[in-house]
């Protein structure tokens, strides 16, 4: 994996009303090409804010951020540049999707970043075809169930082949078909070399699959690290009201125990887990 | 106007270019229009209803169901030309009321027959459009015939938020039933002023976040979409000028040699 740095934040602060509180508070990080980052914390510890600063579509107050290690000016051509690379698939699909048609739908963003038509129409073929989107691809958007809104709002991001894509809370208010199906999409991504960022509440989900998880506390980074470390500071958990992944606690209730050795590394999921509890019967 | 919308999606003519259907409706409604003849009206309102009907695949009664809704309007607005109160009887009939009649004159009375015949099959014509044509399908036949950007913009953007602002609303209106909000007149018009204020703020703040949304995918100022395009049928077009010419010719003679 690439160590090259492809997002940074350095200390951010934006308030939506120019009081005292602070939806970002000096909000630090920085995102490495390809990975998979989790990004978890309480309502209102300022996920979304932050995500809207990836955009450009708010402007801290003070702060810069950083995109390839070069500082985002706010002038017309660097928004357009930074927005046509770095893509939002936002939580509520009806605040996302404006056609009544879904092909519309699809071709608005590549058309905004000035490809052919003839390009556009091919691109937007391919994408309904791989997001499955063929069996009510004829559909007005009002007709569509929650999770295929949730498809076509992808599709949507995904079809302006962004290098990051920030997901705001994908799985929320989906059944457990389209979750899965959001997170085979989702996995699709890393492979395509997209960096992926999500806002996620489901703790089992980000320890598995996340590379890097982020933890948001009123407007700063509380913590910053690979899951397991994250996962296992008690202390950090707790201010944060979040439980630890179900994995992770048995795996490490099962080494106090001494029925597994703690050199074993983590298991990020059941599956493992059970390989480890199998070969000590052996 | 719902129920039309979501008859349109599934019609059986959906798939048929939309520059042809709108022509023909547009042309017929036009001919039909100008003709003023209660023949030309009668075959248009039944070549327009078949279509709709067999073709389209729209269940009948609630075709006719549909039909009723412009009558009323029609029937109560030409009464006024078929009667007359006068003190002389006119040719049709006279019903003596004392010393004045309820009377009608044949001459005024075909012409009103005549003029619900024509609003009928007008209407007819347009049913037919919207009976079989998707409105984001209009929206690009009127982009092709140079209609203002911003106003097709706007009819677009209107057209995806009517269903979320139905959407939000009936939502509010539930859970204002649900808590009895509705039990009497007095409470009932006091959620009824909620629900508008509550649903001014939510759809200012939905318009922020759309532009926000927009936004992200590059939006600068000009929505620019593609449309999936049903290529026109020769067979098709070829059908409906044969049809149109034969209208026009029938409306002639029925103006100027009958």
């Amino acid at each position: 994996m690439s160590e090259e740095i492809i997002l940074k934040a350095d200390e951010l602060r934006f308030s939506y009303d120019d009081d005292n509180t602070h939806s970002l508070n000096g909000l630090s990080l920085e995102i490495k090409k390809g990975q998979k980052v989790a990004v978890m914390g309480a309502n209102g510890s300022g996920k979304s804010t932050f995500f809207l600063c990836c955009t450009g579509i708010l402007k801290p107050q003070s702060g810069k951020l950083f995109f390839h290690g070069k500082e985002l000016t706010y002038g017309k051509k660097d928004l357009l540049d930074l927005r046509s690379k770095v893509g939002i698939v936002f939580q509520d699909p009806d605040n996302q999707l404006f056609c009544a048609s879904v092909y519309q739908e699809i071709s608005f963003g590549p058309l905004n970043l000035g490809i052919s038509e003839e390009k556009v129409r091919k691109e937007v073929e391919d994408m309904i075809e791989r997001l499955e989107i063929t069996p009510f691809r004829h559909k007005p958007t009002h007709a569509l169930s929650g999770g295929q809104k949730k498809q076509v709002s992808i599709a949507d991001i995904l079809v302006m082949h962004p290098e990051i894509i920030i997901l705001d809370e994908p799985a929320a208010a989906l059944d457990p078909r389209h979750t899965v199906m959001v997170n085979h999409i989702v996995n699709q991504m890393t492979k395509d070399g997209i960096t992926v960022l999500m806002a996620t509440h489901d703790v089992n989900y980000a320890y598995e699959w996340a590379d890097e998880v982020i933890l948001f506390e009123s407007g700063k980074v509380l913590m910053q690290g690979s899951p397991r470390q994250v996962f296992s500071d008690k202390e950090i958990l707790k201010k944060t009201n979040l439980e630890p992944p179900m994995v992770l606690e048995f795996f490490e209730s099962l080494c106090r125990k001494g029925i597994l050795d703690d050199s074993l590394p983590a298991p990020k999921n059941l599956r493992t887990l059970e390989t480890y509890i199998e070969e000590i019967k052996n | 106007m719902i129920t039309i919308d979501k008859l349109c999606y599934h019609s059986g003519l959906r798939y048929e270019n939309a520059g042809e259907k709108f022509a023909f409706a547009v042309v017929t409604l036009m001919i039909c229009v100008m003709s003023r003849s209660m023949a030309v009206a009668a075959v248009v309102l039944a070549v327009m209803g078949g279509l709709t009907v067999w073709k389209g695949k729209i269940p009948l009664i609630r075709y006719l169901r549909f039909l009723t809704v412009p009558l009323a309007f029609l029937v109560l607005s030409t009464a006024a030309i078929m009667f007359n109160i006068s003190k002389t009887p006119l040719d049709l009939f006279a019903v003596s009321l004392g010393e004045w009649y309820l009377t009608a004159g044949s001459h005024s009375f075909f012409y009103a027959l005549q003029l619900i015949f024509t609003a009928l099959a007008a209407v007819s014509c347009l049913y037919f459009l919207s009976f079989t044509t998707p409105m984001p399908d209009i929206l690009e036949v009127l982009r092709k015939l140079h209609c203002p950007k911003l106003l097709i913009e706007m009819m677009l953007l209107i057209y995806r938020f009517i269903f979320i602002l139905l959407d939000t609303a009936s939502a509010i209106s539930t859970s204002q039933d649900c808590r009895l909000g509705n039990r009497n007149y007095r409470t009932a018009l006091r959620s009824f002023g909620m629900l508008g204020s509550v649903l001014m703020i939510r759809a200012v703040n939905r318009s922020n976040r759309l532009y926000d949304a927009m936004e992200t995918r590059c939006y600068d100022g000009t929505i620019r979409v593609l449309s999936e395009s049903h290529p026109p049928k020769r067979k098709v077009v070829a059908l409906i000028i044969g049809f149109e010419l034969l209208l026009f010719a029938f409306a002639l003679w029925r103006r100027f040699f009958s």
